[in-house]
């Protein structure tokens, strides 16, 4: 019983070291739980750290969990928020549906909600989140599409490397479709392959579909992890002057690889307008005021010119 | 006697450390909802201000300051103080009564609010936004302290999270018992979600009555039980490892899961569902019931009957099992059976939690369950350990996740802490059951 004592006592150590709370500063005001999808996609975890920055300045303390994909996970995190009595959760929903119970659970308990990035479609749930604010996914997949149809002069077959568990990564390849069949293009898509949204996968994805498919001439990655491993099979099978690679993101790595015309363009999102968003829709609701449901944040194309002069790609930043 | 049972459930102990650690770190400011605490604060207000002062009462709209408002404003209203008003809501509810007051040209003598109210903006913003209600004092009421981790609602939160563990942990018991391991249970669980509310969809979706939902449920879990069938037959038929056998079968199951649903989340379900992973009866959760009705006829089962007794006899020895006329096969297929209908039923448990069957669901719990299991004291090498034990392990790890997402611990060192802490408590079992310190020393006991 003693050593069970002993073992609990360093376990209870070893968390305060590692808790943050230990270094209060004096204006501190309480928590705030963020929960996302997948804190080692950089985008996540830039959005987490800008939060941390931000929330800062108003004496907030940001804690910041990975679901790993997983809703029952990201379920849970939001029990253990609410259990906490956090001041207000910033959800990045795994799955836009099943996030409604965590959403209800939290009203239920009185702590504000802010999504990010996806929104919760949940009935039940999305009238209960405070705010939301995203990137407009749909309206990027269109800039891809326009992009694609430039490239190609609209002629060939093309490929598509998705990620059908994401819903951002749905409605980017749904608005790079409805543009093409909006302006009749001759555009002929020949295959539509999961690259898990990583390096990886979308190597391995596109080195099949070159074996399947040698005469594409482009291909939409849809976003720049799966499109710089996309471009990696393309160097294998010496393909880089055939196809085209359009990404999405234009995360820092997209950005150099625009500027190395590895990629041709890759809508950009900004994660950082996102987070600064996200804290002050829960700073204006403390100061009462009305906030506004919805605000989505347009993508924008990034060519090559825009790599060449922008300061950001030679940072290292989104 | 009472050795036995110190050795038998010693991780007991580390439970109760866990939870007293975990108390400590959390404990907080908490708003009084009792009466001392009101009539304490009366007595100052009525010392303070005459009746007719507008006095303000705020509270968070679905907090503990939501009760202590309403409370407090009845008594003021009951003393006499006839201008009190009760502002029960989020920020902008407080502002809007200000401006009302403001615009009727009154002037607040006092604002009664908790201490989750006194974080509102508004409040600070008072003196710039409201230069007219200079003079206007803030009173808050005395604030007790109390773990967070010991609310009940907390408690709640770590056995609901674990429900899922805890249920799939007596089919792996059972498993690595016999002498196996089983790694399919965590795609199972999704496998089992999927094809359930594939089933509800399928016969009316989200206006379907109450009953599909049991057969959607029966539809899941017996998908697993014959998936889990089929690899128990192979690793008894063809004694290929189980290891292997159900690394395959972790594959597949995933695999079907994602094809069923095309990637997607199911969630045109019928409005029952969420009975019984939200739902109580009898004044206590279903789930809680539920895991501790299973986890009393496992044990029974276990310690028992004499197919429990087979399944410690298969794992002690296979081969002196054989020839003591223990039917090794059906055992073995046996186990893998009960292991996946566990997973089948922790699907169902949580696509009823979340409300949808998505096929990513149940990433790693094959690890949080045996880690669960050896944690509880059972042997990965087969032939021992009990059933209360695994139910503890469950618990162990329960509490670790929530109690280090309550102290605000970020998910990269969450992982380094669990693992730490899965290593420190199978390493006190070992030096508990061979004798202490010795062993620690690298000195034979």
């Amino acid at each position: 019983m003693k050593k069970a004592l002993i073992i609990a006592c360093c376990v209870g150590i070893v968390l305060l070291a590692f808790s943050p709370g230990c270094s209060r500063k004096t204006k501190y005001k309480g928590k705030i739980g963020v929960t996302c999808m997948d804190l080692t996609n950089p985008f996540f975890k830039l959005i987490a750290n800008v939060m941390q920055e931000e929330a800062a300045k108003y004496g907030y303390e940001v804690v910041a969990l990975s679901a790993e994909l997983d809703p029952a996970k990201q379920n849970n995190q939001m029990s253990d928020f609410v259990a906490q009595g956090y001041d207000a959760i910033f959800l990045n929903p795994v799955d836009s549906k099943s996030a409604g119970e965590g959403v209800k659970k939290a009203y239920q308990a009185g702590v504000p909600v802010f999504t990010y990035d996806v929104d919760v479609s949940d009935e039940g749930a999305k009238n209960l989140v405070v705010s939301h604010i995203g990137s407009d996914n749909y309206q990027g997949g269109e800039l891809a599409g326009e992009s694609m149809m430039k490239v190609t002069g609209d002629r060939g077959n093309i490929a598509i490397i998705g990620y059908p568990e994401a819903t951002s990564a749905i409605l980017r390849v749904q608005g790079f479709k409805d543009y093409l069949k909006k302006h009749n293009s001759n555009l002929k898509i020949v295959t539509e392959l999961s690259g898990k949204g990583n390096r990886d996968d979308g190597y391995a994805v596109a080195t099949d579909i070159l074996q399947a498919h040698p005469e594409i001439v482009g291909i939409f990655a849809i976003n720049d992890p799966s499109g710089l491993g996309a471009y990696s099979a393309l160097v294998k099978a010496d393909k880089t002057k055939q196809i085209t690679i359009i990404a999405f993101d234009a995360s820092p790595a997209g950005k150099q690889a625009v500027f190395e015309k590895k990629l041709y363009d890759s809508p950009q999102q900004y994660p950082r307008k996102m987070a600064i968003g996200t804290v002050e829709a829960f700073i204006k609701y403390l100061d009462g005021e009305k906030i506004s449901k919805v605000l989505y944040i347009p993508c924008t194309h990034y060519y090559l010119d825009d790599a060449a002069k922008d300061p950001s790609r030679v940072a290292e930043q989104w | 006697m009472m050795r036995k049972a110190m050795s038998d459930y010693g991780m007991v102990f580390v439970l109760l450390g866990l939870c007293l650690v975990f108390s400590l770190l959390t404990i907080k400011e908490q708003v009084p909802g009792n009466d001392t605490a009101i009539s304490e604060l009366m007595t100052r207000i009525k010392s303070d201000f005459k009746p007719d002062d507008v006095i303000l009462v705020a509270g968070a709209a679905r907090k503990d300051s939501e009760q202590f408002a309403v409370q407090m404003g009845a008594e003021l209203k009951k003393q006499g103080f006839k201008n009190a008003r009760v502002v029960v809501g989020i920020p902008s509810d407080l502002r809007t009564v200000l401006d009302e007051i403001k615009g009727a040209g009154a002037k607040p003598a006092a604002l009664i609010a908790g201490p989750d109210v006194m974080k509102w903006r508004v409040i600070d913003h008072i003196q710039s936004n409201y230069p007219e209600f200079s003079g206007c004092r803030i009173i808050t009421p005395k604030t007790w302290l109390w773990p967070d981790f010991l609310k009940a609602s907390n408690l709640l939160a770590i056995v609901d999270r674990i429900v899922v563990i805890a249920v799939i942990a007596i089919g792996m018991t059972m498993v690595i018992i016999a002498g196996g391991i089983d790694l399919s249970v965590g795609s199972l669980i999704a496998l089992s979600a999927v094809i359930g509310t594939l089933v509800m969809k399928k016969l009316g979706g989200l206006d379907a009555p109450a009953w599909v939902v049991p057969i959607g449920f029966m539809a899941g879990i017996a998908a697993c039980g014959i998936v889990g069938g089929l690899g128990g037959w192979i690793v008894a038929r063809f004694n290929v490892a189980p290891f292997i056998t159900t690394l395959a079968i972790m594959m597949v199951g995933r695999g079907l899961a994602f094809m069923i649903t095309g990637g997607f989340s199911i969630y045109q379900v019928p409005k029952a569902l969420p009975w019984l992973g939200q739902g109580r009866s009898l004044e206590a959760p279903n789930t809680v019931i539920l895991v501790l009705v299973l986890y009393a006829i496992a044990h029974v089962f276990m310690s028992h009957t004499r197919m429990g007794r087979y399944i410690y006899a298969v794992g002690g020895n296979k081969e002196a099992a054989r020839l003591s006329g223990v039917p090794v096969f059906f055992v073995t297929v046996f186990v893998y059976i009960v292991s996946s209908l566990a997973a089948g039923l922790g699907g169902c448990i949580q696509a009823s939690q979340i409300n949808t069957g998505t096929p990513n669901m149940g990433t790693m719990y094959e690890l949080y369950v045996i880690a669960a299991v050896v944690v509880g004291g059972t042997s990965l090498s087969g032939g021992s350990g009990k059933m209360l034990g695994t139910l503890i392990g469950a618990f162990i790890i329960s509490v670790i996740q929530n109690g280090m997402n309550l102290v605000g611990i970020e998910s990269y060192t969450q992982q380094v802490v669990l693992g730490a802490v899965i290593l420190g408590a199978v390493l006190l079992d070992k030096v508990r059951n061979s004798g202490g310190m010795a062993m620690l020393l690298g000195r034979k006991a």
